[in-house]
């Protein structure tokens, strides 16, 4: 059975919970997935969002100079690397979020997206069912 | 057969190209969408979303018509879902504008796509579980018809 460590994206940025939100902007448009994750001691604890730069662009005062870890999302949900697609769903269907960080050994390792879990599940049960049906055909035929 | 109609966002959250990025970002925000369409006489004339306004804001640009995109993908109501996710698979856009002659209707994000996929796999395990039981019942009452038990019930000699 597939796990999120095979479809996980490595090397996502990360940032301590003292940088400032100017930081954390400049990072989300480089990144391709429009999230960073904030770690404390390696564990992740938040995360910022596009909607989180935008509402604290919003706010009065000098936006880029707050510390991340005024404008993250926390808390955040988080999966391990051996959780498996299946529980993967479930998660998803639970919490609603897009990103979750994926967590081994209490370390962050990856971020894992709600778009590429659907995407692997439904192609799987694609190659499932066709399989099924293969084998239902020769069922009939014997 | 799924159309674009089906699974877009129809509500869409419209703004003046002379708008102030400070007022799109608020507008964002308080209307919880990520795309806003940019129309003059109904007619749309480009698209911005939260990451265009973050870019915009931080290289200090002022308004939306200076950030907004104006080669957009258009799409019109009645096309195939599948035609759609082909186009995203292949990563050229992430969005589409979706018209109906000239006037917005709608639009369709890669999200939209993704949720509806999400329904297909629920539809498609429970497809799978209605199989496997009719598979097995037929399997079950097969043996049952050729087992002494079932001659009996059955009246065969």
């Amino acid at each position: 059975m597939a796990r999120v460590k095979k479809i996980m994206l490595t090397d996502e940025p990360t940032l301590k919970k003292e940088a400032k939100a100017g930081e954390a902007a400049g990072l989300l448009l480089k990144s391709q997935h429009g999230c960073v994750v904030v770690v404390d001691n390696g564990f992740p604890v938040g995360i910022v969002t596009e909607l989180d730069i935008l509402k604290n662009m919003s706010l009065k005062g000098n936006a880029l100079k707050r510390t991340v870890d005024k404008i993250m999302s926390y808390p955040v949900a988080t999966m391990s690397s051996s959780t498996s697609l299946e529980e993967a769903l479930k998660i998803i269907d639970e919490k609603k979020f897009r990103k979750y960080p994926v967590v081994e050994n209490n370390k962050f390792v990856g971020i894992v997206t709600k778009k590429d879990i659907v995407q692997t599940v439904s192609k799987n049960i694609r190659f499932h069912r066709s399989l099924q049906d293969f084998v239902l055909i020769l069922f009939v035929l014997f | 057969m799924v159309k674009v109609k089906n699974i877009m966002t129809s509500n869409v959250v419209t703004i003046g190209q002379n708008a102030n990025l400070v007022d799109a970002a608020k507008l964002l925000l308080s209307k919880s969408v990520r795309n806003l369409v940019i129309t003059e006489d109904s007619k749309p004339i480009g698209i911005i979303g939260e990451r265009d306004v973050i870019d915009g804001i931080m290289a200090k640009k002022a308004k939306v018509k200076n950030i907004m995109t104006k080669d957009f993908a258009v799409t019109s109501p009645n096309v195939n879902f599948f035609e759609i996710a082909k186009v995203f698979k292949e990563g050229k856009t992430r969005k589409f504008i979706v018209v109906d002659g000239q006037k917005l209707n709608g639009i369709v994000t890669e999200m939209d796509i993704i949720n509806s996929m999400r329904d297909f796999t629920k539809f498609h395990q429970i497809m799978q579980e209605v199989i496997l039981a009719i598979f097995g019942l037929a399997t079950a009452f097969f043996l049952f018809y050729f087992s002494p038990l079932g001659a009996s019930i059955f009246g065969r000699a």
